[in-house]
């Protein structure tokens, strides 16, 4: 019985995993998109300095992307590192992060300038994000999610982009605040 | 290779097909190994194309960047060969494909095993896109296999123009240097030709150089001296030998004609023989006969060899020649005198002679058969004729003496009568009493002399035979006899009597004596029985005269007369033998002796039985012959003789 039972179930997990691929939410792709970063992006060896065995993707503010980032990071390995999530209500609260999601609308300016010099890969939705001098923004263009990359906030951030990263996003030439 | 090409074809033949097969061997070589490489480089070329499309992609696929991703598969314009290429994200969809505008339907619809292979016309296979070890998505590549073919082209092109090339100078080359090989094989051939057409054994070929054809042609050379030495002492003996073979020739020919002049001899001679002659072999097969037999036995010398005896004439089965033979086989030499021939029916006088060969062994029986048969009848007439001498020798004995014993009592009676007369001479009447004495003694004495002339006539048979009917002498008997009869009253019998061959006079004489001596000694009334029969002469006992196989008439002839005593029987048939005194009864003793000598004249015989006062029979047998026309005139012989 139970082995009659084994084809449906198997079909049944099918359907159910291509209907959720189907349905991929804004915010799954871009849960995907910030573990590929990772893979584009080389980080100096002192951004590892306390903690050389783990690499931490943080979320900075409420964090929208639900579940996904646990899942997609599930069993993840970045460079032989552990990858862990770390949520964040304050930027005080940031120590060791390599990946920096920042979803605190009002006070993005801030962040970013606080930030400033730290080896730390900041993403956001906000508009006019990377031009604040965050390194990648996303934004949507015909139902797709594009980047948007400050290769010179990356820089100052002593980070190094692949080219091919800069070759698929929008390059802007932002404004580096004086401080 | 034709087996007929010269040695010069042969070798050119050779060095080409050499040649020709090196040059191939080599471009084929050449050939596979450029195929091997140019798989191997072609699949090089696409491996490393695939790196860097796959590194370029990783970015588009990670960001899900559409554009980029065709974009960067649109490169792949450059390379000519790349006829697809596809990426599949990291799912298996399809993500991405080259050319814009191809159909799914002819990409693989999702990733397969990474790497290239080759399937029948196209290099195809698929790559990992990895961005720092994660595996982002495949690439996959299709390209043609124009290059390869290209290049094979190009190279089989070049193949053929070097092995054409090639073929054109080893032939101009090989042509060159074979005759120095050929040149010299050439010549030694033609002079062996020259020596085989024309037998001239005197041409010599040249020699060009030291190695093996150089020795070649020393030993040809020698050979041929040779040959001319040993055809010079050929020639030589063969004239000796034609010249004895012609001498031995000629003798054997003379010996042979001599002896086929002897064999010729002895066969005309064998054949000219005018016995019969015959040779067998020891299982009494003919070997031959001479020609006399050929005819005699009108039978082929051909179709007797090698017969057997019995086989050829049945009728010496179980006879004295076959036993005559088989003496002459156990080596004994047979002369058998008087031998008739159950084949010819003639007599001959037989010589069995065993020939033997040189241990004494008998392997041939010669028989020589000489007819005898006209001396043997020669012999049995005379034989005939002796006898007939002799009885009548005989006769004339006994005639002598009854004459000198019955003439001499009525000449004794006339004596004595004219004696007592004489000395009565006066008495008249003595005298005449004695004179009738006288003169019934003379009239007796002419009687007898009248019966002994008669009886001696008899004896030359020089009658003829003709047919003679008995009923007619007997019917012209009683009428003689008439007056006798009636005055007797007798009483004569018969049946009805066959025709018989015979001499009518001395029949009727017979049958006349016969009733008259009936009719005479009887002293009753006469009745007189002729009966007559055939009767076989094997039914007739005691006779010797009677020939057993023919056939007789038996007359019987009874009567009721006085008889005589049957001791008497021999003697009634001699001459002046008289049984009764003549007192009584009148004759002259000499009837029954005629009838004898008539029936013996016959060839037939006569005997009697007698009973004193009862009556005497007679019988009577003589040769019974059928009578047909053309014999009525002729007797036929006695005996015949054959071999």
């Amino acid at each position: 019985m139970r082995r009659a039972w084994f084809p449906v179930t198997f079909l049944l997990l099918y359907m159910t995993q291509n209907l959720q691929a189907q349905r991929a939410t804004e915010y799954q792709v871009k849960a995907a998109f910030i573990l590929n970063f990772s893979k584009f992006v080389e980080w100096p060896g002192d951004a590892f300095a306390r903690q050389s065995d783990i690499f931490i993707l943080g979320v900075l503010g409420k964090d929208p992307f639900g579940d996904y980032l646990d899942e997609i990071v599930e069993g993840e390995k970045i460079e032989g590192k552990k990858l862990i999530i770390q949520r964040y209500n304050s930027v005080d609260d940031i120590h060791d992060c390599q990946i920096l999601f920042i979803n605190v609308p009002e006070e993005t300016g801030a962040v970013i300038k606080r930030l400033k010099g730290r080896s730390i890969l900041t993403v956001s939705d906000d508009a006019d994000f990377s031009r604040a001098g965050g390194i990648i923004q996303f934004y949507k263009q015909d139902d797709a999610i594009r980047l948007q990359i400050n290769p010179d906030a990356a820089k100052e951030a002593n980070l190094t982009l692949s080219s091919k990263l800069l070759r698929i996003a929008k390059i802007d030439e932002s404004d580096i605040p004086d401080e | 290779m034709s087996k007929n090409a010269s040695i010069q074809q042969k070798m050119m033949k050779v060095i080409m097909l050499t040649s020709g097969i090196v040059l191939f061997m080599t471009c084929a070589a050449f050939f596979v190994y450029e195929y091997i490489t140019a798989r191997h480089l072609l699949k090089r070329q696409i491996l490393t194309l695939g790196e860097i499309v796959a590194t370029n992609s990783t970015a588009a696929l990670a960001f899900d960047s559409h554009e980029d991703a065709v974009e960067i598969l649109n490169a792949l314009r450059a390379e000519r060969n790349i006829k697809a290429a596809a990426l599949y994200d990291e799912n298996g969809e399809l993500f991405a494909k080259y050319p814009s505008n191809i159909s799914p339907f002819f990409l693989p619809k999702h990733p397969g095993r990474l790497g290239y292979y080759y399937n029948d016309i196209f290099l195809e296979g698929f790559h990992s896109v990895v961005q720092n070890n994660t595996r982002l998505g495949t690439l996959f590549l299709r390209s043609d296999l124009q290059t390869i073919y290209q290049r094979f082209l190009l190279y089989g092109i070049l193949a053929t123009l070097f092995i054409i090339i090639s073929f054109i100078f080893s032939w101009f080359i090989s042509r060159r240097l074979q005759k120095s090989v050929s040149k010299p094989i050439l010549e030694l051939a033609d002079t062996a030709k020259v020596v085989s057409d024309e037998k001239n054994y005197s041409v010599r070929a040249t020699k060009h150089s030291e190695d093996e054809v150089g020795a070649l042609t020393d030993a040809f050379n020698h050979m041929l001296t040779r040959i001319e030495i040993q055809n010079a002492e050929i020639t030589g003996l063969n004239q000796n030998l034609e010249i004895k073979v012609r001498d031995r020739t000629h003798q054997l020919e003379n010996a042979f004609d001599a002896l086929k002049k002897q064999t010729e001899l002895t066969e005309k001679i064998l054949d000219s023989s005018v016995d019969l002659i015959a040779v067998f072999d020891t299982n009494l097969c003919y070997v031959t006969v001479n020609k006399h037999a050929e005819q005699t036995y009108n039978i082929k010398r051909e179709e007797l060899t090698g017969r057997y005896i019995e086989d050829v004439f049945p009728q010496t089965r179980n006879s004295g020649m076959i036993d005559d033979l088989r003496k002459a086989v156990n080596g004994e030499f047979v002369r058998h005198v008087d031998y008739l021939s159950g084949v010819t029916k003639r007599h001959y006088e037989n010589f069995y002679i065993p020939l033997k060969d040189k241990d004494g062994k008998v392997y041939r029986v010669l028989t020589i058969a000489h007819d005898i048969t006209d001396i043997m009848e020669a012999n049995e007439k005379l034989q005939t004729l002796n006898t007939e001498l002799e009885k009548s020798n005989r006769e004339l004995e006994q005639f002598a003496y009854v004459a000198s014993h019955d003439l001499q009592e009525p000449l004794r009676k006339i004596q004595t009568f004219s004696e007592l007369g004489e000395r009565n001479i006066n008495n008249e009447e003595i005298v005449r009493r004695y004179l009738g004495k006288v003169s019934s003694s003379a009239q007796r004495m002419t009687e007898l002399i009248k019966a002994v002339l008669n009886y001696s006539r008899l004896s030359k048979a020089e009658n003829e035979f003709v047919a003679v009917d008995l009923n007619t002498i007997i019917q012209s008997i009683m009428v003689d006899l008439e007056l006798l009869i009636q005055e007797k009253q007798a009483v004569i019998r018969h049946n009805r009597l066959p025709v018989i061959y015979g001499i009518p006079l001395q029949l009727h004489q017979l049958f006349i004596n016969l009733i008259t001596n009936s009719l005479k000694f009887n002293e009753r009334v006469p009745v007189i029985d002729i009966t007559s029969r055939e009767v076989h002469g094997r039914e007739i006992e005691g006779e010797e005269a009677i020939v057993k196989d023919r056939s007789y008439v038996q007359i019987t002839f009874t009567d009721n007369g006085i008889g005589f005593d049957q001791k008497f029987a021999d003697k009634v048939f001699s001459i002046f033998q008289r049984l009764h005194s003549d007192k009584t009864i009148a004759g002259t003793g000499i009837g029954l002796a005629i009838c004898k000598k008539i029936v013996e004249n016959h060839q037939g015989v006569i005997s009697v039985r007698s009973e004193v006062k009862k009556g005497t029979t007679f019988f009577i047998y003589l040769p019974m012959l059928h009578i047909r026309s053309d014999q009525l005139t002729n007797t036929s012989s006695t005996n015949t003789h054959a071999f």
